[in-house]
């Protein structure tokens, strides 16, 4: 496919008036040099808008992006907000006049300070990153939002992408934008099930127990299994963070799962140098799993490179369980950064888009924000997390990720059950690959909550939607289901043994 | 006829001329569905009976279509509620004082700004640093902390006990224990500055954790060796789980005492700790409450 020949309308004409000022998108696939990123940011030297007379002068790209943020708690925390609604509208119009370009030469990390916008930079398909470069941010958000902009064709400018750029379009988009999008785009992925066809939408099933008594997290996983859960993943949070309480628990799933047949993935959720000494021990483990920053420093706070993560992509690739090609985990969560001081004044959409960065080098099978686990400091309010649950959604699928969402509170952040039960509906239309889901979406062991037994065929339901086929097919031969409806034996975990 | 009154007169043919709904039927007396209870020890299935034995998790709750039964949701709003009524809680001033308690402010100025900016309520206000200088005991061995944190309602149910047991044990150790204060919209690190300032060679603040669904009454503790600002969370051991279903406020007082004791042996606290030269009961993970997961909601007739 042509991606030049894609820009249409409206953008195609806007387009015009930019191209001269960087690259010609008449050669889409030539490789043409770029010039290297620069050390001192220099040339932003007008990065100003006026609004009712009143200009607002921004410094920097990183500036700019900040500002543009909606308003959040993490942000204000940080220092770096926008000081009124005004400014931040200011903001915006700097950033949808900024090329793509312009801001792959602008990481909100220097190139020589981080890692991972070293793996960015260096790894970015210039091919594809040639086809949309020219355009500015707010020619990219119609692009997107084109109805001649099909999944395809994002899937295929996806590579070329970098994490400053998904963010950046982010921030000019509302909700029901941040929807259409993601709706849009189409990523496939495959371990046993096949994960994120048109037409499906599927849960991890998260039967964490304070003590990891093995049958309780049964007892939990069985209950899910009867209401139609499971079909992303049977994936622990351990209590105990060691090797063999980690080859205990996938042993007992992996039990449980041959038993009854059961077509999915299992995963314990310990620390990847743990799983790293669990696959030692000759355990199954179908999926690989760690949390993920988006500075090479928040990585180090959560123990975890480029290097390390590459060794454990590579033992994964030899002694997983599961058949792949996808077999890898990732969780990440907007303010993750700055609450190790580790996010270098940049703000935390930037800074979640650059874990999906990060991710997109594993080809993962599963990656989700945990959006409201990490506290009101973060994100304040239902607004707040209703908001960035949707952007890190739109940003993950943007970057080619089969983004799942753990929609979730605290109990000291200001959001309502009604208000999460909203969100979850939101992501389900907004063609999230996947939910959690816990009894009555009470974690007992992490103490949130997030998503219930019960959202997860009521979403389904409402919208219309199937589990992966595989584990549909086995949904039916259990009688679970009946086709789209509850079967006969829906919500009887002692159909499971 | 224009042409948009021809396509409704259309549509509308193809719709059923005279309503697009045939008439509902007759309304049928309903038969109220199977009544459901929370599971109790007496209402529950097998299934619920071995959840019972093994899981606080709600399983074997059962369905109305999708949804939940009745009885579920409303013990479910039952618990978010009493988990929301904690956060709110506020600890009065006059308590503190009424209590014989050194009365600290932190930073921050309201309960909304408490929860969030978790820097301001890690730092003292210029006035308690003041009073901290003028009134406090200093050059100690160990200096306890109360605080609100997360749940008022904690602090000023069982936190008077268990800072009363604590002081009891490290004095009964032959350690110097510093002035019994409290600080209101307090954060864990904040016992970095204070012990910094008071030259204590360990501190130890207790502080209400963040409830959990059908909990507020939970107290956490977390104990630092040299205290300084600048100390990070895996300078410090914390037990928590502090109440009256979970671990008592005098078993609790006597693990924090072990705790201390360690780290004046051996000059560290955190990851650094050996822990196995403590007391056992201090690494193992605990059940979080409620160990029993109670009906909470009665109706009377």
């Amino acid at each position: 496919m042509t991606l030049g020949a894609g820009l249409q309308g409206p953008v195609q004409s806007k387009l015009r008036t930019s191209l001269s000022r960087t690259l010609e998108s008449d050669t889409p696939r030539e490789h043409t040099p770029l010039s290297v990123p620069t050390l001192a940011p220099e040339p932003f030297l007008n990065l100003l808008a006026t609004i009712r007379g009143i200009g607002y002068r921004f410094d920097s790209p990183k500036e700019v992006l900040a500002k543009a943020n909606p308003l959040k708690s993490g942000d204000v925390l940080a220092g770096i907000a926008a000081g009124s609604p005004v400014e931040r509208v200011a903001a915006r119009a700097v950033l949808a006049n900024l090329t793509l370009c312009e801001l792959r030469e602008a990481p909100v990390v220097p190139y020589d300070e981080d890692e991972l916008t070293r793996l960015v930079e260096d790894s970015l398909d210039q091919a594809a990153f040639l086809c949309v470069g020219h355009l500015t941010v707010g020619e990219f958000r119609e692009w997107l939002l084109e109805d001649a902009t099909t999944g395809d064709m994002i899937r295929s400018v996806s590579p070329g992408l970098t994490p400053e750029m998904v963010a950046a379009v982010c921030k000019l988009m509302s909700n029901l934008d941040l929807m259409v999008v993601g709706a849009k785009c189409k990523v496939v992925v495959r371990a046993n099930n096949t994960l994120g066809l048109p037409g499906t939408f599927s849960s991890r099933l998260q039967p964490n127990h304070p003590k990891d008594d093995l049958e309780g997290i049964l007892l939990s996983t069985r209950e899910g299994l009867a209401y139609g859960c499971g079909d992303a993943v049977i994936g622990v949070n351990p209590a105990t963070d060691s090797a063999e309480s980690t080859a205990h628990i996938l042993r007992a799933l992996d039990g449980l799962m041959k038993r009854n047949g059961i077509p999915t993935q299992h995963c314990v959720l310990s620390h990847v140098t743990v799983q790293m000494q669990a696959l030692e021990l000759d355990c199954p483990m179908d999926l690989m799993f760690q949390s993920l920053s988006g500075t090479e420093q928040g990585n180090q706070a959560f123990g975890v490179s480029i290097g390390l993560l590459d060794e454990a992509h590579a033992l994964m690739g030899e002694r997983r369980s599961s058949r792949g090609p996808n077999y890898m985990y990732f969780e990440t969560g907007q303010g993750s950064a700055l609450s190790s001081e580790a996010h270098h004044g940049a703000d935390q959409v930037t800074l979640e888009a650059r874990c999906y960065g990060f991710a997109r080098r594993y080809s993962p099978f599963l990656v989700n924000s945990v959006v409201g686990f990490i506290g009101p400091e973060y994100l304040a309010d239902g607004r707040q997390i209703t908001r960035a649950g949707l952007e890190d959604h739109f940003m993950g699928k943007l970057m080619g990720l089969p983004m799942g969402c753990d929609a979730c509170f605290t109990y000291h952040a200001d959001m309502g059950q009604d208000e999460l039960e909203n969100l979850k509906v939101l992501l389900g239309a907004a063609g999230c690959t996947y939910l959690m889901s816990m009894p009555v979406g009470d974690d007992i062991m992490l103490n949130y909550q997030s998503t219930s037994y019960h959202d997860i065929p009521s979403v389904r339901k409402l919208l219309g939607k199937r589990p992966t086929p595989e584990f549909d097919a086995w949904l039916n031969k259990m009688g679970i289901m009946q086709g789209d409806a509850p079967g006969e034996n829906f919500g009887k975990a002692e159909m499971i043994r | 006829m224009s042409a948009t009154r021809e396509l409704i007169a259309r549509l509308r043919e193809q719709l059923g001329e005279s309503a697009p709904l045939s008439p509902a039927g007759p309304a049928l007396p309903l038969t109220p569905p199977p009544r459901r209870v929370f599971p109790s020890p007496r209402t529950r299935s097998s299934l619920q009976g071995q959840a019972a034995a093994h899981t606080t998790a709600l399983v074997g709750i059962g369905r109305v279509g999708t949804r939940y039964a009745t009885d579920v949701v409303l013990q479910f709003q039952a618990e978010l509620a009493v988990a929301h009524h904690a956060v709110a809680s506020l600890l009065p001033e006059e308590w503190i004082e009424q209590n014989g308690l050194l009365n600290l402010q932190t930073r921050v100025s309201d309960h909304q700004e408490f929860l969030l900016r978790p820097d301001l309520g890690r730092r003292l206000s210029d006035a308690s640093r003041q009073a901290l200088q003028t009134r406090a005991r200093k050059d100690i061995d160990i200096q306890p902390i109360l605080a609100d944190g997360l749940s008022a309602e904690a602090c000023i149910g069982s936190g008077m006990e268990v800072l009363g047991a604590l002081i009891g044990e490290c004095e009964s150790r032959g350690w110097t224990v510093g002035t019994p204060m409290c600080a209101r919209f307090g954060r864990v690190w904040l016992q970095d500055e204070i012990g910094e300032l008071l030259g204590a060679k360990v501190c130890i603040i207790i502080l209400g954790e963040r409830p959990g669904l059908g909990t507020g009454d939970g107290l956490s503790a977390y104990v630092v060796h040299n205290p300084a600002i600048g100390k990070t969370d895996s300078d410090r051991n914390m037990i928590s789980n502090i109440h009256a279903r979970g671990t008592s406020p005098n078993s609790a007082a006597s693990r924090l005492a072990d705790l201390a004791g360690a780290m004046l042996e051996q000059g560290t606290s955190g990851v650094g700790l050996d822990l196995s030269r403590v007391a056992p009961g201090n690494t193992a993970t605990e059940l979080r409450a409620p160990q029993v997961r109670e009906s909470l909601v009665e109706v009377g007739r």
